[in-house]
Order: structure tokens, then sequence, then C-alpha cells
């Protein structure tokens, strides 16, 4: 009968479509044959960190054969979407690499595994407390950081001595920084600087030198709208008076460094993370050094040394035991670090800080002798932002965006960012 | 009414004597479901589940990780009543459709035109108008589009214009511009039409002494209304919806001083940057609410403007 077989034909179409459903739905963490345990590891990063990370996989597999590693890697924007589709999914790779912006999110999400729960395999000893703490979300440890950076005045060496322009000093303070950067536009006939209105991690130093912070341990906002008012305006001052770079420049930023106006040849300075200025190195022909950041007016230092990047464990890995072993490879093993260099920064485990110091060569050595240099010098770092902050960071920009083409006085802009902030950080 | 005129057994579906076979006619229908079902299927999973979800997403606090929290007409109000940086890009959205959509119509019909006049080698012309519909779509033209308007680039050379995507009165242009220069495909369709306008109306118009002007506006226009009209509703649906473009020219920032965060870009920037998908998918369901809007507006219009050949003729031809 024609009805029957139409019948039968829909049933089996259906059963093929619920099995194709079915089949995508796979767990996490999962053992293959043979008994091995298979542990998913993704990290964002360019080529040279991935060849390195891989090296250093390849290792860990060796040492512990009942192990296989997947490995992932992509830019930073990719990879923080779609770590977060994933998490949001209950699928979050074994061990995952996390900014300091994304673990009070990842953390009170219940996407990572208190790390507590794993302390006889992954040891932490060796790691300076208050870097270490800086991946504890509300008592508990939820993740490790892995390298540490500090923001730093990063100039054209040639450009800013044959200018004549006093060179930048430990200690100094943003009056002096202001007064140089003028200097060197007269002398130089361009801005001295990147118009650091834009960043709000130059603003955290700022406001880190005066005593205060971007938020409270609580998460609420650490200052004021007046105090912000502050900040712009003093930008914004420098930036009509042609002492740092115009609007059309510093819009153009993007994290690279060949968009900042000391890459395009359009400033002597810039104030960017220590490891990532190695890129300058190719592009400003007169060579570039680190400097240390200004400090408040009575010597406060605001910067800090800032977890550069995290490991963490999904709280619902099958393997726990074995993902706490890769992150304390990662983090601990002597042979691991000497294939890694300082891809990830200078490494936190203190023992092997000092042992490759000696090795370390050309940039990686500088960013090292520059972080020797302000040892001892610098308050301690804040607790991890809050989960709002990840999109605040955008809004920041976009807000002195507003300021630096003129549509906005500091003051509207601040009043803005301070609504917005209260309301971000409030949801 | 001439429709009470028309015989009614035409009207009518064919019906065979004596209906006594209706069992295969419901088979027929069950296999026609069968043979659908994978599109059914699709629109199903793909389509109206994912807008059933996102309605529901609209009334809530969702941040992709804590399950979503109802918050009723939060979002809704916030957006109106709360965010000013939602009404610039509102402001951008309308002032970018109403700068692209015409400019692109106009583009495509003068082409159009250029080439139904065209003796020879109209389709290689055709051909090579509608690349760039084709390649536009892609990322690498956009990022191309950047670095032409940018400064130091080839149109700042040219002019000395000084870089148009880093002046906020300038860079939404720069987007519109890219947008215009996909004109392909309304100029298929605005080509197609023109060839089915009947040459003895031209003729018939010459004779009455009708210049190139005249003939244009008095018997290409109207003939063509209704080929212009579907053109701009399509045209006007996509504007509203612009992303790449922008995403692109601005390098994912919708700068500077957000004057190309049009709308989309800004949904993208609460739902995907901002992790805020409530108010994310309450954004989208107004776009839609209000596209909706647009287009019933234009068919209201369309009746005082857009001529159907067939009902002059009183649907004889």
């Amino acid at each position: 009968m024609p009805g029957h077989r139409t019948k039968g034909f829909c049933a089996s179409a259906l059963t093929l479509a619920l099995c194709a459903v079915l089949a995508g739905c796979g767990g996490s963490g999962e053992s293959v044959g043979g008994g091995k345990v298979v542990l998913r590891y993704t990290w964002w990063g360019n080529p040279d960190r991935a060849e390195r990370t891989e090296q250093a996989v390849a290792l860990f597999e060796k040492q512990h054969p009942n192990v296989t590693v997947q490995t992932s890697f992509s830019g930073y924007d990719a990879y923080k979407q779609k770590l977060a589709t994933q998490a949001a999914g209950g699928d979050a790779p074994d061990v995952m690499q996390l900014d300091y912006r994304q673990i009070d999110q990842y953390a009170s999400g219940g996407v990572l595994l208190d790390l507590a729960k794993e302390k006889a395999t992954l040891r932490t000893s060796e790691i300076d407390p208050g870097l270490l703490g800086t991946g504890r979300v509300d008592g508990a440890q939820y993740a490790v950081p892995q390298g540490r950076g500090t923001e730093t005045v990063v100039y054209d060496v040639q450009a800013w001595k044959a200018s004549g322009v006093p060179l930048p000093r430990l200690g100094w303070t943003w009056t002096e920084w202001a007064d140089a950067v003028r200097a060197l536009a007269r002398k130089t006939g361009k801005p001295g600087a990147t118009d650091p209105g834009q960043s709000e991690d130059a603003f955290e130093v700022w406001l880190r030198g005066r005593g205060k912070a971007l938020y409270t341990k609580d998460g609420r906002l650490g200052f004021t709208t007046d105090d912000l008012t502050r900040w712009w305006t003093f930008t914004d001052g420098l930036r009509r008076e042609g002492a740092v770079s115009p609007a059309e420049q510093t819009t153009q930023l993007d994290g690279s460094v060949e968009n900042t106006p000391l890459g395009r040849g359009k400033a002597t300075s810039d104030t960017n993370w220590d490891a990532p200025s190695s890129g300058y190195l190719a592009i400003v022909k007169g060579g570039v050094a680190l400097a240390p950041m200004p400090s408040g007016k009575d010597g406060t230092p605001g910067q800090y040394f800032k977890p550069s990047m995290f490991l963490g464990v999904a709280a619902n890995t099958g393997h726990p035991k074995e993902a706490a072993e890769l992150v304390d490879f990662m983090i601990n093993s002597r042979e691991a670090a000497k294939i890694l260099g300082a891809t990830r920064g200078i490494p936190v485990n203190e023992t092997i800080r000092e042992e490759t110091a000696s090795q370390l060569k050309d940039f990686d050595k500088t960013v090292a002798d520059f972080q020797a240099s302000l040892e001892g010098t610098l308050k301690d770092p804040p607790q991890a932002p809050p989960s709002g902050d990840n999109a605040l960071q955008t809004t920041f920009q976009r807000d002195y965006d507003q300021v630096s083409y003129t549509r906005m006085s500091p003051r509207e802009a601040a009043e803005n960012y301070v609504t917005e902030a209260k309301a971000e950080l409030r949801s | 009414m001439t429709t009470t005129d028309i015989p009614a057994p035409t009207a009518r579906p064919y019906q065979p004597a004596g209906t006594p076979k209706r069992r295969p006619k419901r088979e027929r229908e069950g296999a026609a479901w069968v043979f659908l079902s994978p599109w059914v299927l699709g629109a199903i999973v793909l389509t109206l589940l994912p807008m059933a979800v996102s309605l529901y997403l609209s009334f809530t606090d969702y941040d992709l990780f804590n399950p979503p929290r109802w918050v009723g007409l939060r979002n809704y109000v916030q957006m109106f009543t709360e965010d000013p940086r939602y009404w610039r890009s509102v402001i951008t959205t309308l002032t970018y459709v109403v700068i692209a959509v015409p400019l692109q119509l106009a583009l495509a019909l003068l082409v159009a035109l250029a080439l139904k006049s065209m003796k020879r080698g109209r389709a290689f012309y055709r051909s090579a108008f509608y690349a760039p519909s084709l390649l536009g779509a892609s990322m690498s033209i956009a990022l191309v589009w950047r670095a032409l308007f940018n400064d130091g680039g080839t149109v700042d050379n040219l002019l000395g214009t000084g870089g148009w995507v880093n002046k906020p009165g300038w860079a939404l242009l720069a987007v519109a511009l890219l947008t215009v220069w996909q004109f392909g495909a309304p100029m298929v369709i605005f080509l197609a039409g023109l060839q089915q306008i009947p040459a003895e109306l031209y003729e018939a118009a010459a004779v009455d002494g009708a210049g190139r002007w005249r003939q244009f506006r008095s018997v290409t226009v109207p003939m063509l209304s209704p080929v212009l009209f579907f053109n701009l509703v399509l045209q006007t649906i996509q504007a509203f919806q612009v992303f790449t473009p922008a995403f692109a020219v601005s390098a994912g920032k919708g700068g500077p001083a957000d004057s190309t965060l049009v709308y989309t870009m800004y949904l993208y920037d609460r739902g995907f940057v901002a992790s805020h998908m409530g108010y994310a998918s309450a954004m989208a369901w107004v776009l839609l609410l209000v596209i909706g809007a647009v287009t019933a507006v234009l068919f209201r219009t369309s009746r005082s403007w857009v001529f159907y050949a067939s009902d002059a003729d009183g649907g004889v031809r």
C-alpha cells in the first residue's frame, strides 16, 4: 500500500534526523580507545606562541603517556567569543587560557574549577603571593597566572635623545611627563606621545598614583565623575596644545603596535604593555627603550605587575587530576619554561625566573631588565576586575572619542561614562 | 466591477465529476511533506525556534553564563529612555539608509539605462558591473575600502581629503559608498524591467513629439515603477540591516566618535562584546518591528505612485 510506504518513509526520515542531532552532542573530556585520557587545551596568541606551546605540550604527552592533549588557538577576539559560547553550552575546554578580565565572569558563572581541590598536583608555592592572589575570586583560587606584564612608556630612543629633552627616569610624575611631551613636540615638530586619554589602562595608572582604584573591593566603581573629568581635562588640554596625538590618530588605535602614532612615525612615545612592545623593534628605526609610567605627585607609583595570562580548569572536566597536571607542567616545569621562553611574559615561578633570567635574549631581556628595575617599588595589583569591565574598556575609548573630536566636554563625557559604568556593574 | 463579469467556471479549479477518490490526494500531500521535511525541519530548528527563544530572551537579563533572569520590559525601557548611544545608533542608521538607498538605486538605474541602449557587448558590461556585488560581500573588499579612504590612502593622495574613515562627518559616507558601489542586483532587475517596456510606447511618444527626457519621465518611469518599488523595498530592508561594511570600514569599532555605529553594530556590541544577550535580543525585535513598519508605509505610499500596466488595461493583456 502506498500509504504504508509513506508512513514508513516518514518514520525512517525522522529517525535519521534524530540520529544526526544526537550524534552532534558528545560529552566533554571523554576517554577514547585504550583508556587514554583526552584533554582539550585552548589559548589565544600568535603563531610563534602556538609553535612553542605545541612543543611544550608534546613534551607533556611524552611524560604522561596516558594523556592526549587536543590543542587549539586563535586571535584574542575570536577566542573570547568562541570560549563564551562553549562555556555557555557547558562545553568549556578542560584547560583554558583566560584573561584577567574574564576570571570573575567565568568563576561566578560556575565555569571554573576551584583549584584548591587539586592542590596536591598543582603547586603554587613558588609564585609571588600577591600575583597568585589575582587569580582568586571570592576567596577561591580559580586560575593561575602564567606570566606578568606591566605598563611602560615606550619611546623612540634616537628621536628622544636627539631632541635634547631629559630622558624619563624612575619616579617621574605626570606633571614632568606632560612637560616632557610638550618639549618633545616643540623640538621634534610632532606630538610627544599617544593621547593616553583613550586608555583605561593609563587612567588606572594615573588613578592609582592618586591612591584610588578603578574598582572597589566589592566590585563597584572606585572613582567619581570628578576624577575622570580631571583626567580627561588634562589629556584633552595636551591634545589641544599638540603635545599628544590628534583625534584622527588616536581613534585608529586597535591594540596593535602598527597602528599607534609611534608605530606610524607620528609621535615619539607611546604608553603600552611591556611584552607586546617588542613589535616596535621592527618598525621604529631609531630603536625603542622602556621607561616607567609616571607616578603621582607624591611619588606614589600607579603601575603594577599585572598577571598577563591565566590558566583555568573547567568545572565539569572529566579529568581534573590530569588537567591540573597539565597546568602544573606549564607553570612549574623547567623544561617547559625553556621551550616557552617569555612568550607569555616573564615566568611566574620565581625559581625558574631566576634560573632563566641569564638565558633570555633580545627583547625578552629588555623586558626582564625593565621589570627588574621596578621590582620592590610597586604596589600590589588590584583584584580581578568585575564582570562588566570587559565591556567598559570599549565604552571608555568611545566616550573619549567624543572628547577628542570636541563633540562633548570632558565633564559631559565623564558623566556619560560613570552612568554607563554604574548600570553595567549593577547588572 | 470587472471581476464579477468574469465567467465563474474558469475561476474555479477543475473538479472531476463525482469525487470519491479523496485518499490519493491525501497521500500525495503526505509525500509532499516528506519531501519538504528537510526544509520544514530547517525552518523550525534554525529560524522559528531561535526567533521564539530570542523573543523570550528579550525579556530577560542573560549573560551567556548564568541562566536568563526574567526582567519584564526592563530591556525595552532602558533602550528607549536610558541609553543615549542607542538613539545615536538609530540616527546613524536612518542617515545611512537615506544616503545609501537613493544613491544606489539612482546609479543602478543610470547604468541599466546605458546598458539598454548598448548595441554590442551588453552581456560583458552587465557582468562587469555586477562583479562588485559578488566581491562586495566579502570582508577583504571592505578592508581594501578602509585602506582606500584612510589617511595616506589612495583617495587621500588623489584628493587630499585626509582620511575619511577618521573624520566623524565623513566616515559614514565612505561606508555608504561601499554599498552604493554594489548596485549589481538592482541594476540587473532594472535592466530586465526596461526590456519589458513595449517599444511601441516609445514610438508613439516620439510621434507625439516627446523628447528623450519627456519619454523617460512619461513612459520609462511609470512603466518601470513596479520594478522601482520592488528594488526600493528590498534595498531599504537590506540597508536597515547593514553590518559588514560598517564593521570593516571602522575596524570593528563603529568609530570615529560613534559615527559609523549603525544599529546592527551596536546590537553586536551589546550581545557579543558586553554579553548582554537579553538587551541585544530586545534590540533585534525592535529592528524587526521597525523594518516591518517602514515596509508597510512604503506599500501604503506605493498606491499613489506605482503604476501596474495590467490595472490600466483592465486585466486583458
